[in-house]
């Protein structure tokens, strides 16, 4: 009598395992890694539908199993790149205050410098020409105050100017 | 005459093999499959960088992930640009290697499977740890990567 071999679930199977494997190795790349949970239940939908044929008509379930194991355990891969996610999202998020300290520092250093300096501004129109001088004169204020104490005291007390 | 003979019962078993082996189908899918991978790395350039794939970490967090750059890297290897490959991605020619032993591993364990009917079981122990072996060690960086962030 000749044997004859049931086959149902058979190629649901095959495209199970073929996807898991296919989503397997993509689960494990950080780019595509979180995409990868598309194909993903997409195996473990082909494996059980295939795994639940062939035990309804007791036929081999060695394919579908298997994509379904591989399956689940890629999507789990696939779902743990969330944490990658986050962790780089950790790192990026310091960006914010680093950057922050940099505008402080530059915004620092051109009040200091507009302190020390003069400005001015000159507007020519129809002939007409204004000129507005603007300026801190700290140089001359302490110059004055160099005079001044010279005439009273000996010594040079002024405070030096900050470098 | 005799060699022509071989080869044309080589070329039965295999036909008949698809149609009856699952192992030969998935063997085939997946040379496929790498096959296009390879066509994909040789069809966008790096040079124009017109990638269709963008990286969904960096789009997130805005900040590049390990296997940025793996596109170009495998492009660059394509046409034997080994050291701008290397500067794209460190990893890239490690999973380039990972896919060439694939396709040459598909080829030559289905001639195996269609000659040696007597070990078809000991062949799929080999295929799936060799494999398994083969692509931890490529992409374990990757692997390193996600274990270190989870646990």
């Amino acid at each position: 009598m000749e044997e004859t071999r049931n086959n149902t679930g058979h190629n649901l199977g095959i495209a199970a395992l073929i996807t898991a494997i296919i989503t397997f190795v993509l689960a494990v790349i950080p780019c595509v890694g979180l995409i990868a949970i598309i194909p993903g239940i997409i195996s473990i939908v082909l494996a059980s539908v295939g795994l639940s044929q062939a035990t309804r008509t007791n036929a081999q379930r060695g394919l579908p199993l298997a994509g379904l194991i591989i399956g689940i355990i890629a999507s789990l891969i696939s779902v743990s790149q969330i944490f990658v996610a986050g962790k780089l999202a950790g790192t990026a998020g310091k960006w914010p205050g680093e950057i922050q300290n940099v505008i402080n520092d530059v915004q620092e250093n051109v009040i200091k410098d507009l302190e020390e300096s003069d400005v001015s501004i000159k507007i020519e129109s129809n002939g007409d020409k204004v000129e507005i001088n603007a300026g801190s004169g700290k140089q001359d204020r302490e110059q004055t105050l160099e005079d001044l104490e010279g005439a009273t005291t000996t010594e040079n007390d002024t405070i030096p100017p900050k470098k | 005459m005799i060699q022509s003979l071989r080869k044309s019962e080589t070329l039965r078993k295999i036909r008949e093999g698809f149609r009856d082996e699952p192992y030969l189908i998935l063997n085939a899918v997946f040379t496929g499959i790498i096959v296009l991978v390879f066509a994909y790395s040789a069809i966008f350039s790096p040079d124009t960088n017109n990638y269709p794939v963008a990286c969904i970490h960096e789009k997130i967090t805005g900040e590049p992930c390990f296997s940025c750059g793996l596109s170009h890297s495998f492009s660059l290897l394509l046409r034997l640009r080994f050291d701008e490959a290397d500067s794209w991605n460190p990893y890239g020619f490690r999973v380039f290697l990972f896919f060439v032993s694939q396709i040459i591993m598909r080829i030559v364990f289905s001639v195996l499977w269609t000659k040696h009917e007597e070990t078809r079981q000991q062949l799929i122990i080999l295929d799936s740890a060799g494999s398994l072996m083969i692509f931890l060690i490529s992409f374990w960086p990757f692997i390193e990567s996600i274990l270190t962030s989870v646990f």
